[in-house]
């Protein structure tokens, strides 16, 4: 019943444009960076390697797909939240728009089991859509950029053979997926309160930079608080190319987004169970 | 005795401080066609949220087929059909996958979509988007999801809004239908003669409280009400003739026709008296006396 149910979800977010607007900006910007790189990649490869030679004797190009893979991580990381809220914080709110779910919610099915569905399709779409930005951007890239070793810059210089770094990448787009959905159950508890699509997004979106504000501002008060903020934890990713993995680390950090998870699905079961729907 | 299938027991709801729906009772028994009417905002779309546990009553209960829906909801509307107000749909997906989507929540096979379909005469435009279909074709795959589980209790709120004659007359026919079919209906309308038409009980609530309850055609002998226009020359011998009849009052008179007040069962009588009187009656056009009541009782209207 549940995997029926499910499947209704995924049919509904597969019938609304928006929720191919994320696929759509990834499937172009991606070839479109990686041709930029491609076409300056020398540059590049000039830049980073300038103060490298003082110490290092580089040998070929450290300009490869996985460095590219890298650095688009890093500056697109903080855009992708916006591409999940647009379909996790329609996924409720949108039917109460709509109007539909004083047809959806008169059927003999409890309505734990409908959030469910829409909670597990959410979190399906999220994965699909960081699977695709991983195909798009490490897939594409070793393909058209060719693979090598990765240089991280963490603590110093961090060399990573091009075999860990295939590893690394695995681990890294996981603890993007678990951090993405850690977003979209903030989204999709907003979903569950209001009735309108664009409310949960901004909220989302609202709550997202604040929080990395405070964990990215170096004042004082920010310090203390910051470790019980879960946006802390949004760049856990980066944690994947740290030699040695720091394990514990990763581990609290899990830890805090599980809680928060916890907090934001249980606030989205109990208001969506006493919800009166009035659409 | 036919059974109760559908009880409403002391049902209460109110918004901020607005008492929606006020100590509701209700009873409506199996096969029969009951309408439930009343003014804009007295209450009725909430209480038929409540019967469906779209919102949550403040106190009471709603039985159905003996299962309480606080307690019990997914029993209690097991055998429940229902379309609330305007029929809204996935609009970018097909009529067929919109159903498909509700037969998955249980009951109802891709044959059973294909009959209902046919029941309300769209089959032949199951494959398009609901966004391409007109709001009376809206209503009617409104009626065909409702219909997808074979329902032995039907709820309709406002079925026939918006509609043209055309699309009304349709819904008549299907909620008809319905009823031949042995399906309980529980209709919620502003068209009071429809009700009239289509209804064998009917209850008519007011700022949330129930007015009156009972059968159609009881309530209607109550209150005679019924108001006739009767259009005949010359109208002022017309006038002298039935102001001599006991069984029927004036209410108006008008240049070429007399508005009476004459019961549905003495209104044969009232024709025979005119044309024996030799008055020429060129047409006789009852007017809805349901109006009246329902004016009567929610605007305490004494004319």
């Amino acid at each position: 019943m549940l995997w029926r149910l499910i499947k209704n979800e995924l049919i509904k977010i597969g019938g609304k444009r928006r929720s191919f607007i994320g696929f759509i900006v990834i499937g172009i910007l991606m070839p479109l960076i990686l041709w930029g790189f491609k076409v300056g990649g020398s540059q590049v490869h000039r830049d980073m390697t300038e103060q490298l030679q003082e110490n290092f004797i580089v040998v070929g190009s450290v300009f490869n797909g996985f460095l590219a893979t890298y650095l688009v991580m890093n500056f697109l990381w903080i855009h992708i939240p916006f591409l999940i809220t647009l379909v996790a914080g329609d996924v409720v709110a949108g039917e109460g728009s709509a109007g539909t779910f004083r047809i959806y919610l008169t059927r003999p099915v409890s309505r734990g089991k409908i959030l469910l569905s829409k909670l597990l399709a959410t979190y399906i779409y999220t994965a699909a859509l960081i699977i695709f930005f991983a195909i798009m951007s490490l897939g594409l890239g070793s393909l058209w950029l060719g693979t090598g070793d990765l240089i991280v810059i963490h603590k110093g210089i961090l060399i990573l053979p091009s075999d860990i770094a295939w590893m690394r990448f695995a681990l890294s787009f996981i603890f993007s997926i678990g951090v993405m959905l850690v977003v979209a159950s903030l989204c999709f508890m907003f979903s569950t309160m209001v009735n309108n699509g664009i409310g949960p997004i901004i909220g989302a979106m609202a709550v997202i930079f604040v929080g990395l504000a405070v964990s990215n501002l170096p004042l004082d008060f920010f310090v203390k608080i910051r470790p019980y903020f879960f946006t802390t934890y949004i760049d856990i990713w980066k944690e994947a190319f740290y030699d040695p993995i720091p394990w514990r680390e990763i581990g609290m950090s899990i830890l805090i987004l599980v809680i928060y998870t916890a907090g934001f699905l249980g606030v989205s079961f109990v208001v969506f169970s006493r919800k009166d729907i009035l659409t | 005795m036919s059974e109760v299938i559908l009880r409403i027991k002391n049902l209460t709801k109110s918004f901020k401080d607005r008492k929606v729906v006020d100590s509701l009772n209700l009873e409506v028994t199996e096969g029969e066609v009951f309408g439930f009417l009343g003014p804009n905002g007295a209450g009725k779309s909430t209480t038929i949220r409540l019967i469906l546990s779209l919102i949550k009553p403040d106190s009471g209960d709603v039985e159905i087929f003996g299962k309480w829906v606080t307690k019990h909801r997914n029993g209690s509307l097991q055998n429940v059909g229902a379309l609330i107000e305007e029929a809204a749909f996935y609009k970018n997906l097909t009529a067929r996958r919109n159903l498909q989507i509700l037969a998955n929540l249980g009951g109802g096979t891709n044959r059973r979509i294909d009959e209902v379909l046919e029941i309300v005469r769209l089959i032949d435009r199951a494959d398009d988007k609901v966004k391409a279909y007109s709001h009376g074709m809206k209503q009617r795959l409104g009626i065909a999801q409702a219909l997808l589980h074979n329902p032995k209790l039907m709820i309709l709120d406002e079925p026939t809004s918006g509609l043209d004659p055309h699309g009304i007359k349709e819904v008549r026919e299907l909620i008809k239908s319905m009823s031949d079919e042995g399906i309980t209906v529980f209709l919620s309308s502003h068209l009071l003669h429809e009700v009239e038409q289509s209804c064998s009980t009917m209850a008519i609530i007011n700022e949330g409280r129930l007015v009156v309850s009972g059968k159609v055609k009881d309530l209607l002998k109550q209150t005679d009400l019924f108001t006739t226009e009767i259009q005949a020359q010359p109208v002022d011998e017309a006038v002298s003739v039935i102001r001599q009849l006991d069984f029927v009052k004036i209410v108006a008179v008008r240049e070429e026709s007399i508005k009476v007040s004459v019961s549905k069962d003495d209104l044969p009588n009232l024709t025979t008296v005119l044309v024996e009187k030799g008055i020429k009656v060129s047409a006789i056009v009852p007017h809805s006396s349901l109006e009246d009541f329902f004016l009567f009782l929610t605007k305490g209207d004494d004319s």
